[in-house]
């Protein structure tokens, strides 16, 4: 589903990812942690290509991200990216925030997308919330508006990066549960994360990143209980001690 | 004295009428392709096109940087020697939409720059093309932003409207100007002048201010 091989990103003269290998198949859950910095972000935004890379292959869905050619357009409405900060479109209901891609990009009737952006907000739990503003919402409810427009295009991969480390912790685990049961329904998702909750409950794989390289790669349970590498059992100490 | 010179000024309505008709003409016809010009100025300043947006900010800047009626005049006197003869009233809406076209772009590109790149990315991530990011999600909340200030925009445009009185078209400046010349009272009569001004731009300065007050315009 998705394949890195040996990919390599620059900012300028930052080099931010190193020579990465990495394949998510159909159905993984794979979540990502790391510290600050260490290009978490940058690696799941290169699956969509909101980033761009200098060196090596990845290819998505089919999709080979470094060829000129590629529609980016099409990639896109099979992977769902959900953003720290939700980004939903303040000038649009919880509703309509759901609905525009479906009608406008995938080119679905208004009456379609609204069956199906209401089920999806009822699933998120937000069915008495579909007429409401953003800014008429909470963080948690904005986060699960988000994932639920992110769904509304019936993507094959999920991607999130920190989706709760904006929340205020009463509203982590609204979230986390709309996340729980979506890997449950087999949702092929990548997860930058520091909800080992989450991990333990749902994740394939836990991969460790640090300073732009996956240091560690390893099942949830040995990776909290038995990390191998200094980097990560120096990161586990400062994350489980606060 | 007074009173008598109040009323031949008032004898002299239906010339104050129709300066006052071909000012809002001319300031109503310049607004809209005003603003129709600007908001394809703003988008071209704020895009991704970087010798575009260069190329559009130097327009930009030059008419922004050169006094009104010198562009009047250019449009009036300097085209016809190229061959592009224009009647007064073309050379006026001419030269005041380009005016309004150049300020109503700046403000618009401050106010597409105003929305946050999350925006984007989210609409990108979505499969929107770059237009319909444009259309459908950073247009809606850069107008909300921008309104205020482009209603403010346009009490400057109606009153920018009164140098053209200089190439002989019969607006309310120049209405003024005429009846001055029968009822010698400047004071008087451009009094009057400018109260009409005031009647007609009034109303946008107050709804600025209420726009401004409130946070949002209304969706356009
Ligand atoms: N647009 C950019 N231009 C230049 N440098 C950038 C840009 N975005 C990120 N970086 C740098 O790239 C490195 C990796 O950033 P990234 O955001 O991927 O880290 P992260 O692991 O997600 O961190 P965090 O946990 O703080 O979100 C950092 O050093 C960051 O400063
Ligand atoms: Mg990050």
């Amino acid at each position: 589903m998705i394949e890195f091989t040996n990919l390599n990103k620059w900012f300028g003269s930052l080099h931010v990812l190193k020579d990465i290998d990495l394949a998510v198949t159909k159905g993984e859950v794979v979540v990502v942690c790391g510290p600050s910095g260490s290009g978490k972000s940058t690696l799941i935004r290169c699956i969509n290509g909101l980033e761009p890379f200098q060196k090596g292959r990845l290819v998505v869905d089919g999709f080979d991200l470094g060829s000129s050619s590629v529609r980016l357009r099409e990639l896109r409405m099979e992977v769902g990216f959900v953003f720290q900060s939700f980004n939903l479109y303040p000038h649009k209901t919880a509703l309509e925030n759901v609905t525009l891609a479906p009608i406008h990009v995938r080119g679905l009737s208004k009456a379609e997308a609204d069956d199906r952006g209401r089920a999806l907000l009822e699933k998120v739990g937000l069915a008495d919330r579909m007429q409401s503003y953003p800014h008429q919402l909470s963080g948690g409810q904005q986060q699960r508006v988000a994932i639920a427009r992110s769904l509304c295009m019936q993507p094959k991969i999920m991607l999130f990066d920190e989706p709760t480390s904006a929340l205020d912790p009463e509203m982590i685990n609204e979230v986390l549960d709309v996340m729980v049961s979506l890997a449950r329904e087999g949702m092929t998702m990548m997860v930058v994360t520091h909800e080992m909750g989450f991990a333990r409950k749902v994740a394939d794989r836990v991969i460790f990143m640090d300073r732009g390289a996956i240091v560690e790669t390893a099942d949830p349970e040995s990776f909290f209980t038995n990390p191998q590498s200094e980097r990560s059992r120096d990161f586990l100490s400062k994350v489980l001690h606060h | 004295m007074f009173w008598l010179q109040l009323n031949r000024v008032i004898g002299y309505w239906p010339v104050l009428l129709k300066g006052i008709g071909m000012t809002l003409a001319l300031s109503a016809l310049s607004l809209l392709i005003g603003v129709v010009i600007g908001f394809a100025f703003g988008i071209l300043r704020a895009g991704p096109n970087k010798a575009l947006s260069r190329v559009v900010g130097l327009y930009v800047d030059f008419f922004r940087g050169t006094p009104f009626l010198v562009q009047v005049f250019i449009v009036f006197f300097i085209l016809p020697e190229i061959g592009i003869e224009l009647s007064a009233f073309t050379a006026g809406v001419v030269a005041l939409s380009n005016a309004a076209a150049c300020f109503i772009g700046e403000i618009v590109a401050a106010g597409i720059q105003s929305v946050p790149t999350g925006q984007t990315e989210a609409a990108a991530a979505s499969g929107f093309t770059r237009a319909q990011q444009m259309r459908l999600i950073v247009l809606p909340q850069a107008i909300r932003v921008v309104t205020p200030s482009l209603v403010g925009q346009f009490v400057l445009l109606i009153k920018d409207s009164s140098v053209v009185s200089a190439i002989g078209l019969l607006d309310l400046t120049r209405s003024g100007w005429m009846i001055v010349q029968s009822v010698p009272n400047g004071l008087l009569v451009f009094g009057i002048v400018g109260i009409g001004y005031f009647a007609i731009c009034y109303p946008l300065i107050w709804l600025s201010r209420r726009m401004e007050r409130h946070g949002q315009a209304p969706i356009l």
